[in-house]
């Protein structure tokens, strides 16, 4: 059974809630941190439920509503949301006011907004959707796990359209406590330099991407999905290595099949070897685009490489500023999405153009 | 009053409503501001908050916050009470 990418809706850093025309310039940051452009979000959420949001929630909402209009549905067979750190904004306010107000005078607005489902659960508020809605909390494997979830409930035919995104916001306390774990670069870096750095540590980002899935092709179909894979702690080089080629053989190609290789490459000298070692001896001579430079790092960073990499075989085209490596075919019929998240995460997403 | 209006504006994180758009007898709740039951909460919180006040009887909340003058008044006699 195909499973097809009918719609696709992205809030991030760049300019991505709008389709046409695709990336046409890369937003320029400095420093260690990437903030999604937001739109006005009163195209798509009444005023007085805005101002119970987080960023999260509106990000999450507006992407949805895109991969919906663009896909020409109303309501959704099941709605499924990957997020590793949920609704931050919130639960940091929250917890702030339990230790400011000791424990007392506690508001519901904030606590009601700090789970993790909320931003599924407002998406079907809004829809008035009463259908499987499930938000999948797996650090780094959240957006693949409600992938999972979603084709599964396609080729079990439980479901004919899925809603299905990876959402992940970062927050002045957020970033702070990750800086101290060595996560983002300690001098400010441009964000179109970060693939060539040679530095520890890497810029932060978030962003929301839903995509609306179907079995049938139609006129508005962007992309086909063809596979999905998830590697957890391989033991070697070795180990990975045979998991990527099992991965293309059970897809019936090889590496010479794939027309772009989309890199989670995220400029930290530390992780870059296991994104070199796979380009330099998997698909050497293959042309290879990064993203996080776009998006920045977090979680479900893989949820914004989809997108990219829809549009791209879509528009068949390959926006300036993304090619790391080698040269795009001039047309692109299968991208292969290789992400890595701390060395532990890997996940590989195989795209068609249909 | 124009205290208490601000105070309810940002506690209920109203977006582009200001202090002189709230009339001091318009109903806060369904047809008036348009306020709803999580909004009730806050504005207890709100009270207690700003002016030590503490709503014994659940009972009273449709009275107390029909208005901003409703609850300015009940504000001002439970000061007085205090004072």
């Amino acid at each position: 059974m195909n499973i097809y990418i009918q719609g696709t809706g992205c809030v991030s850093p760049q300019d991505t809630t709008v389709v046409e025309p695709f990336l046409a310039g890369i937003r320029e940051y400095e420093g260690d941190r990437l903030k999604a452009v937001e739109p006005d979000y009163r195209q798509w959420i009444d005023l007085k439920l805005i101002r119970r949001m987080g960023r999260v929630v509106k990000m999450g909402i507006a992407a949805a509503k895109l991969s919906l209009q663009e896909a020409g549905i109303d309501m959704p067979d099941a709605i499924v949301t990957g997020t590793a750190y949920g609704c931050l904004e919130d639960t940091g306010i929250f917890l702030s006011r339990m230790v400011a107000q000791q424990e007392e005078m506690l508001t519901p607005t904030a606590f009601i907004q700090s789970t993790h489902n909320t931003v599924g659960g407002q998406i079907a508020l809004l829809l008035g959707c009463h259908a499987y809605n499930n938000t999948f909390v797996h650090r780094a494997f959240s957006f693949e796990s409600a992938l999972l979830d979603s084709m599964m409930l396609l080729q079990e035919q439980a479901a004919r359209q899925v809603l299905v995104g990876g959402v992940d916001e970062i927050t002045d306390h957020s970033h702070r406590i990750l800086s101290r774990f060595g996560l983002y670069k300690q001098a400010p870096v441009r964000n179109t330099a970060l693939l060539q750095s040679h530095t520890g540590g890497t810029i932060g980002g978030e962003g929301a991407a839903y995509f609306m899935l179907g079995t049938e092709r139609n006129v508005r179909t962007v992309a086909r999905i063809t596979g999905l894979a998830t590697i957890y702690k391989p033991a070697d080089e070795q180990e990975m290595d045979a998991a990527v080629e099992a991965f293309l053989a059970a897809h019936h190609c090889s590496s010479g099949d794939i027309d772009l290789l989309i890199s989670g490459r995220n400029g930290h000298a530390g992780e870059n070897r296991h994104f070199t070692r796979l380009e330099q001896k998997l698909f050497q001579g293959c042309a290879v685009a990064g993203f996080k430079h776009l998006c920045g790092e977090y979680p479900t960073a893989s949820a914004f490489a989809t997108w990219l990499g829809a549009r791209i075989l879509h528009g068949q085209q390959l926006p300036q500023g993304l090619l790391f490596s080698g040269a795009a075919p001039r047309q692109l019929d299968r991208i292969l999405i290789y992400n890595c998240y701390q060395g532990t995460h890997h996940s590989l997403i195989l795209l068609d153009r249909t | 009053m124009a205290d208490l209006k601000s105070q309810i504006i940002a506690q209920l994180n109203l977006q582009e409503v200001k202090p002189e758009d709230i009339g001091n007898d318009q109903p806060l709740f369904k047809e008036g501001l348009g306020l709803d039951s999580i909004d009730a909460l806050e504005l207890i919180v709100l009270l207690q908050q700003h002016y030590n006040i503490r709503i014994a009887n659940p009972e009273q909340g449709p009275e107390i916050f029909h208005s901003v003058r409703s609850m300015a008044e009940y504000i001002t006699a439970h000061q007085k009470q205090q004072g």
